[in-house]
Order: C-alpha cells, then structure tokens, then sequence
C-alpha cells in the first residue's frame, strides 16, 4: 500500500494579500476587496467586479510587466518552500507540478502595453509554449526535477495536487511543488463576460439571486511530502479526475459525472460518504455550476449532504489557480478552528434546496472533500484530512 | 514500465496552416460527427486520434491524455485580435476553445468516454511526462485503457521562421496517438521503458551500462545536438539512425509523430528515442513493435 502525502508547505497571493495569517482573518471577518474593472478596450459603457491583487504600487494593472508576472510567482513560491522548511538539498531534487488557465497570456498583454506590435503577433513570435513558466521557476530555485504543466482550465491546479500526490504515494517521488497560478488578463476578462458569465456586482453562489461569477487573481503554491512536517499538516487522501461529455462549456445538470467523480475520489480514499465532514464546493456561482454540483452531491450524499462552504466569495474565481488557492485557503482556515461561512448567501434557492454555511462553523479534525470543475467538461475532486488516526 | 501495450497507433504530420476545411474532410473519413466549432488544433487532435482509432471499438472508460508544447497558438491569437484589433468581445466558442484542454474533450466526446480527461506539457519532453501520468494511472487502477497523443500546429515562434525550424527542419503540424493499455493481448507494441536523467554524463551513463538485445533504431529529440548524437550513436551502435525530424518535418509533438512513425513505416523491432528539455533534462523512451 502506498504512502499518503501530507501538504507540509503553503503559500498564496491574492487579493486578500499574502500574509496567510491575515488572509485567514479576512476570511474569518469576511472582509472582502472587490473592485470594479471597466472594458476599456472595447469601450462597453459598464464596468465588472474583480478580486485583483493589491499589495503596492506595483500591483496596479498599469504597472504590470514580465518582471512583476515572475516577482509574484516566486515571492509565493520561496515562501511555500520557507514554511515546509525543506532543504537546498530536496529543493534541488523536487518536481513542479504547475496548473494554470492564462499561463503567460498576462505576460504578452503586458508587452503589448509597452510596444506598438499587436499581442497577437508578441504572442506568436514569442511563445516558448505552456511549459516556460514552470522552467522559470525551476531555474530560479535550482530545481533539477521534472515538470509537468496542467491545461485543463479551472481544474488545473487541483489535477496538478493530483498527479503530485499520485505520484508521492506510488513512491515515484519524495515531494513536489505544486502551484497554480493566474493573473488579471484580457483575454479571461473579455471571455468571460462575451460568455455574459460575470456577476455584476456580488458574488453568491447557491443564492436564488446568484447572477454568475466574478474573476480573482491569485498565486497559490504548496509542499506535498510523504512524510508530515507538524502535526497539523494535512494528508491528501485520495482523488479523482473524470470528463463528463455533456458539452464543452456546461456540465450535465443531472450531476451523474460530477457524482461519479466524488465516488471514484471516496473510493480512491478508501472512505465512505458518511464520513466526509464538510464539502468545498467549486461553486462558481454560474445557472449551470450551482444546479449540477447540488444533484451531484445529493447524488452522493443522499439527504445527509454535509456542511457545504463555497470560498470563491473571498479571492473570487482564481480559474487555472484556484485548485491550490482554495485548498490553502480551506485548509488554514480550519487550522485556525473555523470552516468559512459563504459571504453573499441570503436566499436560499428552492430549486437547488441547498443553504451553505451562512456562519463560519467550528471545527476540530475531520476529513473534507474539495470539488473543482472546468470548461471541456473537467471535473475533479481531492479528499484531505487532518484527523490523527490518518482518516 | 511494465504494462504500457500500444493496440493501436497514428502519427500524421501536415503541411503548416493547411484549410481547416480539408482537416475536416479528412476527420469525416473516420467519425460522422460533424465539427463545426473546431479550430485547427481542436480538428488535428481529433484527425490523430480518429486515425488511431479507426475502425477499433474502444472502452468507455478510455481515459484521454493530449500532450502539447503549445497548445492552441492559432485559436489564441484570434481572440487577442478580437479583443485589441477588433476592440470586441470574442466570440464564446472562441474563446472557450483558446483552453487547449478542450481538444481532449471534444476527442472523449466524440469516443463516447468518461475516463480521466488531461492535457499536460513540459518544454520538449510533453509526450515523456505524459506517458509518466498514463503509467501512475494504469498503476494505481485509475485507468484501464487510453488513448495518449502529442498534438501541435505549426510554431514560428523564437528561433523558428519563415517555414523552417532553426535546424533546418521543415515545419508541421503533428497530431501522433496510441490506444494503450496495459493488457499485451492483440497489441502491436508496447512503451518498454521511460527513463528520466537530470543531466548528460547520466544518461549516457545508463546508455554505456545497456545491456539487452541490439538495437534497431535509434532516433533523438529536436534539442539533440549532432555531436551529442554522434557520440549516442557511437555508444549505443544501432542498425540505423531514424531521423524523423528530417523525414516528417518538426512541431512540438514531433515525438509522438516520430514514434508513430516507427510504429507504422519500420521492420525492425525496437526504437530508441533520446530527447532533452533546455535545462539538460533528459529521457529516454524505449519502443518495442511487434
């Protein structure tokens, strides 16, 4: 049998800064930082809301460069790796698994902004493909392991938390850094609402009044080791990864793959549903996202759905990156005691029969399952405990 | 690598920026689903995949794993024109399609599979790290069968320009797939081993420690310098050196095209590919054809 890995390191950039001691008391007050964002370029007379990340000057939009795409990243990266305490030694022979829908389009768009060449052109004369950024980082912290991109849209981080813990327990490796990465870009803010997916002013996923998703930025990274580092550090169960071939931009809302999804990942965990305290909801808040995940969890849970917390609320939808960003943000929350409460929910949609936490919910040890879902029909899920006996 | 079968197989290599419209007409000699959303990169994973699997009955659960260096760069480009030349809002087909994840669904929806759905990449050893998630998955029982494929269109980015790669090499597009699974019976061949070596004196020092039986064909990546592969080609002393970049022309996915290449086009048994990524990494795939 093989080993569980445990997520001995964490670190995040996000709206709600990076300070993950005060992302946890944001988190824990709901204090949020939205921003509306106008459509300069195609010059629609209304603005969007947007989680962007606000430490600096340098943080402003106008700013932005390569050397601030890569500053973000490996100020997160250094600062997962510090609080695993791992050595230069099993730095060096880590490998990255790296997840992320805009990869560098943020990078070409930034260039554009200084050049007169259409981004279009930058972005074909310069691609060096989807696997440079993780090359950078390699190179930046002298790793020497193997890396593996992950392009499935918003489950990418999570699938990269997924091979990297397959990959820890088949004893194929020792560690790995994992990190899922996205930044404010044109082209997902721009899609986005061409796809009239975006709230206009609010984020409420489940609610009656839900009216979409609002995008987030953010820069999660995490240690997974197959031996824990503290006592607190949580294990990664097991997971799973399916396609649900219903259509490329929405799920089957009866739920059946999502469903199956959750089971494989119980099964792969070796638990049953009874025993899952609370769920993560990818919940973006979307018509389709918000009916197909509640029939799929009724699906699995029967009438005894757990307690149910949706955290886009926070740092909003962080796509490719949110796989990692909401596991850390999860996590560290019930680190210090609490399963957040979802900010936004006042009305509860009879359709979908289903309230999630309205109130931050005490919480000790427990096993927790986290669910991801993205375009092309991706859907994934993780099961992570933080119980003593292992889970 | 115990247990990774090839039942079946593709490699095509077009010529660069060929009519989507022909792309589609070939794709309608293998499905009869009709792909009118699908750009380039969409329609040359599914024309590979098509021809792998044409004519086999596959599982349901065949889990899919799409390999590229560059993803949707033609799709992509479009609806950055869309946004800053056009100064619109894309299309929504076109701008869901700019996730190259999308060309491994639009493939399982076309099989009709609900298996594991991935589509990963790693500076010129895509195909290598992709068999590496395949093999994880067959190992711990996630997977029971798979279709794994290098797709790419034609890149003039960085050292490539006009229709050439900087080595010469003519560019293409490539879509290369295999049906595995980990089962020997009714294959035709098997991925034998995927070895991986941080550095040179590594890797040729397992190449000088090779034992088995001789070597039919050897065959290296597109960042194999010729006086590295000289001195490989010395070491290893194949029958013949399989130069698929010369004879296929280079995408990104050249190595799934190459190793289908051999698959289909050699007699002889067994095919060793040498690739390196820009930081020195190196790995080493061995094939065996039956």
């Amino acid at each position: 049998m093989g080993r569980k890995p445990f997520v001995t390191g964490k670190a995040m950039t996000c709206s709600l800064g990076d300070s993950l001691e005060g992302i946890v008391e944001a988190v824990r007050h709901q204090r949020l930082k939205l921003e509306q964002l106008p459509f300069t370029l195609s010059g629609l007379p209304y603005t969007r809301p947007y989680y962007l990340i606000r430490r600096n000057e340098k943080d402003q939009l106008e700013n932005r460069s390569e050397a601030y795409f890569y500053e973000v990243l490996f100020s997160t990266v250094s600062r997962a790796l510090d609080d695993a305490g791992v050595s230069d030694a099993e730095i060096r022979d880590m490998p990255l698994f790296f997840g992320s829908t805009s990869m560098d389009v943020p990078v070409f768009e930034g260039k554009h902004r200084r050049r007169s060449s259409s981004v279009s052109e930058l972005f074909l004369q310069a691609s060096n493909g989807y696997g440079k950024i993780a090359g950078a980082v390699m190179d930046r912290f002298g790793m020497e392991g193997n890396t593996y991109s992950f392009i499935t849209a918003c489950t990418s981080s999570s699938n990269a938390v997924l091979y990297a813990a397959s990959m820890i327990e088949e004893r194929c490796i020792e560690r790995a850094l994992v990190v899922g990465y996205d930044l404010y870009n044109n082209l997902g803010f721009y899609g986005f609402e061409g796809l009239k997916s975006i709230a206009s002013s609010e984020y409420r996923p489940f609610d009656r009044a839900r009216d979409g998703l609002i995008l987030g930025e953010a820069c999660g990274a995490v240690v997974l080791e197959g031996q824990n580092r503290k006592d607190s550090d949580f294990m990664c169960l097991g997971g799973a990864n399916l396609c649900d071939t219903y259509s490329v931009t929405s799920h089957d809302e009866e739920g059946a793959a999502v469903a199956e999804t959750m089971n494989r990942a119980l099964m792969q965990a070796g638990i049953d549903p009874g025993e899952i305290c609370a769920v993560k909801a990818h919940a973006t808040g979307t018509e389709n996202n918000d009916r197909t995940e509640c029939a799929a969890m009724r699906l699995v849970f029967g009438h005894r759905i757990p307690p149910v917390t949706c955290v886009k609320p926070f740092i909003g939808h962080t796509v490719g990156a949110c796989g990692v960003s909401e596991l850390i943000l999860l996590t560290e929350s019930i680190k210090a005691g609490f399963i957040p409460a979802t900010p936004g929910f006042r009305e509860k949609d009879e359709a979908l029969n289903l309230t999630p936490l309205t109130e931050n919910r005490q919480t000790g040890e427990g096993i927790f399952m986290l669910n991801y879902f993205g375009f092309g029909g991706n859907c994934t899920t993780l099961i992570l405990s933080n119980r003593g006996d292992g889970g | 690598m115990r247990g990774m079968y090839i039942h079946s197989f593709s490699a095509y290599t077009g010529e660069p920026n060929v009519d989507v419209e022909w792309l589609k007409a070939e794709i309608s000699r293998y499905t009869r689903v009709n792909f009118r959303r699908g750009n380039r990169f969409i329609l040359l994973a599914l024309l590979g995949a098509c021809q792998c699997i044409h004519e086999r009955s596959i599982e349901a659960d065949t889990g899919v794993y799409l390999t590229t260096e560059h993803g949707n760069l033609g799709e992509t480009a479009a609806v950055l024109d869309e946004i800053y030349t056009a100064r619109s809002l894309p299309k929504p087909y076109g701008f869901i399609n700019t996730m190259s994840g999308t060309a491994a669904f639009y493939l399982a929806q076309t099989l009709g599979s609900r298996g594991r759905n991935i589509t990963v990449s790693s500076q010129h050893l895509s195909f290598e790290r992709g068999l590496e998630l395949l093999k994880l998955d067959f190992a711990g029982g996630a997977e029971r069968s798979a279709l794994i494929g290098g797709v790419d269109e034609a890149s003039l980015s960085g050292e490539n320009t006009g229709q050439e790669n900087h080595r010469g090499w003519r560019m293409a597009d490539g879509s290369g797939w295999f049906y595995v699974k980990p089962e020997r019976e009714g294959a035709c061949g098997s991925f034998i081993a995927n070895r991986s070596f941080r550095d040179a004196p590594s890797c040729i020092d397992w190449i000088r420690k090779r034992g088995g039986p001789p070597l039919d064909l050897l065959s290296f990546g597109a960042l194999v310098g010729e006086d590295e592969a000289a001195a490989l080609k010395a070491a290893l002393r194949p029958a013949a050196v399989f130069d698929y970049l010369r004879d296929g022309g280079y995408s990104g996915s050249a190595t799934a095209c190459g190793v289908g290449r051999f698959m289909g086009h050699f007699q002889g048994r067994s095919l060793l590919h040498i690739n390196r990524d820009r930081r020195g990494n190196y790995a080493v795939l061995e094939v065996e054809r039956y």
